[in-house]
């Protein structure tokens, strides 16, 4: 059972479509996979066309319990789940903070859950607060994409310096290039030097693509709609990626 | 998941229509696979509640009582016996099921699937309907046996697929877990159990002799006719192992129920029946060694048993020769003349049969004269044994008691079951025994014959003779042991309570 954050401290990297496709790409394979909708703007759950509401008593996400469990929605995909994300998110980390060992109660939350699913992915909103150590706490792996642009390489080293301050290993940490547009020589010049500055960089460079995009319009993963396209592949590489991470 | 059966015949396109009216829909591309039932020929997997189906490459086994896949596996060719099935879950619940014989694919169905989304506001999946319809591809391609509506939710929707639930019944549609492979025989008119080689035949007491005996002698017929088309194809050993129950049968019938037709067609088809008997005798010997060669092996000591296997490979040889008889004597034109005069002599209306004494008997004091006289000679020649003990007399017991029991289960029908059930298991006790000892003497002796007889082709058909000899000298020692359990087994027999029983049941009573 793997637990595994895409998260970042910055917003618009590319974190839902990530978190969207891998979890289409783990349920593929045959894994019960759940998709935790963590960001009250619920974009990964609009991907999946469920609406954003889970049942009063989960809000909050404080306490494990059946709420949590009522609240899970099966995706249009075999062996995929969605626990959606509730507008009443924004206040997670105010939730958190009022409980004891506040950093550890999501994972708590999860718990149960851990017995029905061997694969759960958090789309996590980009925070640096309660709900992120919650996060860091939680997850097996986090998995950060990174656009190759200075302003994203200096926002990635405050994260870094944040999980070293406070205590958090950084062992379990993997980033990929996200986002990257070849026509830019910026992020021509950062993809190649990127991965060599930073431990746990995977060897994935998603493109920017309209194949991407589209999935907004059209609610589905890439990989349902165009299984064969450049996007797919390139979601289809991190995956492989992540799991040999996996197997070391 | 939730099964339902239509109301009469409605198809797809209605189920469809009906949906579209109520629900948004989303029509998913219709599949079309075909589906193979297998089952030995007497559907010993049927009779314990169990499907085994291959679909493509894959078969499972399903058991339709705990409503649970059994076991899944892949092959590329359909398995036969249970020995070519791989160690695991299939194997260990098949093999006391199925035992020797083969498994038969015995019906062909394609089935198709309408699948639909149901969708809510944002077009999301909410329920799945299948539509299944099943066609029996040999019998009746274009007609479809059974329709069938599955009906399945998707986590968090339970409104949802409620709501389909209710519009499926308003509309007239049964909910049902009725199995499905059993539906699916019946539908295909396949009545599995109605092939058994046990004597099912209902006489009235007093349905004239020549009548019921006849009844007895055409259902002989027709399961030696059932087994045939499948001993010549070599299917499995059971197949020869029925049909000679059937043979065995009809000549006790011929013999020992005097009377009841005319001695000339008597005696032309007791010879018939002796020749019939004859040509497969060899085969089926064959076929016993061959199956039992696992015991034989473990009757040996460890470090003679891989020795023996030359022996084996010889009975196999002589195994395929005598396959190879036996097929070309069912084929030949005497065996089709016999049993095509047979079949007519024993139709009805046939005038040749009348002149017989006893042809108008009351079936019921024919059936006590018979059995009364033969349960005596089993007593008689058990008692001459407990004095003299003389190996041929035992031989000559063990025919008389087989005449005794073919007796009593032709007329089992004519008498309480219980009671009949008390004999019968007494009886077979002491057949048991009997038995034993004949089957030791005969393996003592053929082993051997075959060992003298078997080509040497260098050291191992020597090592095998060996192990050969050893064979028969642990079969002589128990022979010998089987031989001194006689007198318990006939005492058992012969006691005060099976006496009285055979009395009240047997002593023929004139109704005056």
């Amino acid at each position: 059972m793997t637990i595994i954050a895409i998260y970042s401290n910055k917003g618009g990297v590319g974190k839902t479509t990530t978190a969207v496709n891998l979890a289409y790409l783990a349920a593929q394979s045959g894994s019960p996979t759940l998709l935790c909708d963590l960001d009250p703007q619920s974009s990964a759950t609009f991907h999946f066309r469920v609406q954003p509401k889970i049942k009063k008593k989960a809000r909050g996400l404080a306490t494990p319990g059946q709420a949590i469990e009522d609240s899970i929605k099966g995706s249009d995909y075999a062996n995929l789940d969605i626990l959606p994300a509730d507008f009443s998110h924004r206040n997670l980390d105010l939730s958190f903070y009022d409980q004891k060992k506040p950093t550890t109660r999501l994972r708590k939350a999860l718990k149960p859950l851990t017995k029905v699913y061997e694969t759960i992915f958090l789309d996590c909103p980009p925070t640096i607060n309660i709900l992120a150590e919650n996060i860091f706490n939680a997850a097996d792996y986090l998995l950060v994409p990174i656009i190759p642009t200075t302003l994203s390489l200096r926002a990635h080293m405050q994260l870094l310096d944040f999980l070293r301050d406070n205590g958090y290993k950084q062992k379990n940490l993997l980033t990929f290039l996200s986002m990257v547009d070849r026509r830019k020589k910026l992020h021509r010049e950062l993809s190649e030097a990127m991965p060599q500055k930073l431990k746990g960089a995977l060897p994935v460079s998603i493109p920017y693509l309209s194949q991407v995009e589209q999935m907004g319009i059209r609610r589905e993963p890439v990989l349902a709609f165009a299984p064969h396209s450049d996007a797919a592949e390139a979601y289809e590489l991190l995956w492989d990626e992540l799991q040999k991470k996996w197997e070391t | 998941m939730t099964q339902f059966y239509p109301p009469e015949s409605s198809g797809f396109h209605q189920v469809e229509e009906l949906l579209a009216q109520e629900t948004k829909i989303s029509a998913e591309p219709p599949t079309s696979e075909r589906l193979t039932l297998h089952d030995t020929f007497d559907w010993r997997l049927y009779n314990n509640a169990l499907a085994f189906i291959q679909i493509g490459a894959h078969y499972t086994l399903h058991n339709w009582n705990r409503q649970n896949t059994v076991d899944q596996c892949t092959f590329n060719e359909a398995p036969q016996f249970v020995w070519d099935l791989p160690p695991g879950l299939l194997r260990t619940t098949l093999l006391p099921i199925i035992g020797v014989r083969a498994l038969l694919p015995r019906l062909d169905i394609n089935r198709q699937q309408h699948g639909y989304r149901i969708l809510n506001e944002d077009e999301k999946t909410v329920a799945r309907i299948t539509l299944e319809t099943y066609y029996a591809l040999q019998q009746a391609p274009d007609e479809p046996l059974l329709y069938v509506v599955l009906l399945d939710s998707v986590r968090g929707y339970a409104k949802e697929t409620e709501h389909v639930r209710q519009i499926l019944q308003a509309a007239g549609f049964r909910e049902s877990d009725a199995p499905m492979a059993p539906g699916l025989l019946a539908a295909a008119g396949i009545t599995p159990g109605s092939y058994t080689v046990k004597l099912n035949i209902n006489l009235r007491p007093d349905m004239q002799a020549q009548t019921a005996v006849t009844l007895i002698l055409r259902s002989q017929l027709q399961i030696m006719k059932m087994n045939e088309k499948y001993i010549k194809q070599d299917i499995d050993t059971e197949f020869l192992h029925d049909y000679r129950v059937a043979v065995r049968r009809t000549r006790s019938a011929l013999s020992q129920i005097k009377a009841v037709f005319p001695e000339a067609p008597t005696q032309r088809f007791r010879q018939d029946f002796k020749f019939i008997g004859a040509f497969s005798n060899q085969l089926r010997d064959l076929d016993v060694y061959l199956l039992a060669e696992e015991e034989y092996k473990s009757q040996l000591p460890e470090f003679l048993q891989d020795d023996i296997h030359p022996l084996f490979e010889y009975l196999a040889e002589k195994r395929a020769e005598a396959q190879q008889a036996v097929a070309a004597g069912l084929e030949s034109a005497e065996y089709r003349r016999i049993i095509q005069e047979w079949e007519h002599f024993l139709e009805e209306g046939n005038d040749e049969r009348e002149t017989a004494v006893k042809a108008t008997l009351p079936i019921l004091e024919l059936a006590q004269q018979r059995i009364h006289k033969h349960y005596r000679r089993v007593i008689k020649k058990g008692h001459r044994i407990l004095k003299d003990n003389r190996d041929e007399h035992l031989h000559s017991l063990r025919i008389e008691c087989k005449k005794l029991r073919y007796l009593i289960e032709f007329f089992a029908s004519l008498f309480p079951p219980e009671k009949i059930d008390q004999i019968v298991r007494q009886l077979k006790q002491l057949q048991s025994n009997l038995g034993d000892f004949n089957d030791y003497t005969v393996q003592e002796t053929y082993l051997l014959h075959v060992a003298r007889e078997m080509p040497i082709r260098g050291q191992p058909s020597r090592d095998a003779l060996i192990a050969i000899g050893c064979l028969v000298g642990e079969l002589h020692r128990k022979r010998e042991a089987v031989k001194s359990e006689f007198a318990a087994a006939f005492s058992s027999f012969a006691n005060k309570e099976n006496e009285a029983l055979v009395t009240e049941l047997f002593t023929p009573r004139r109704k005056k």
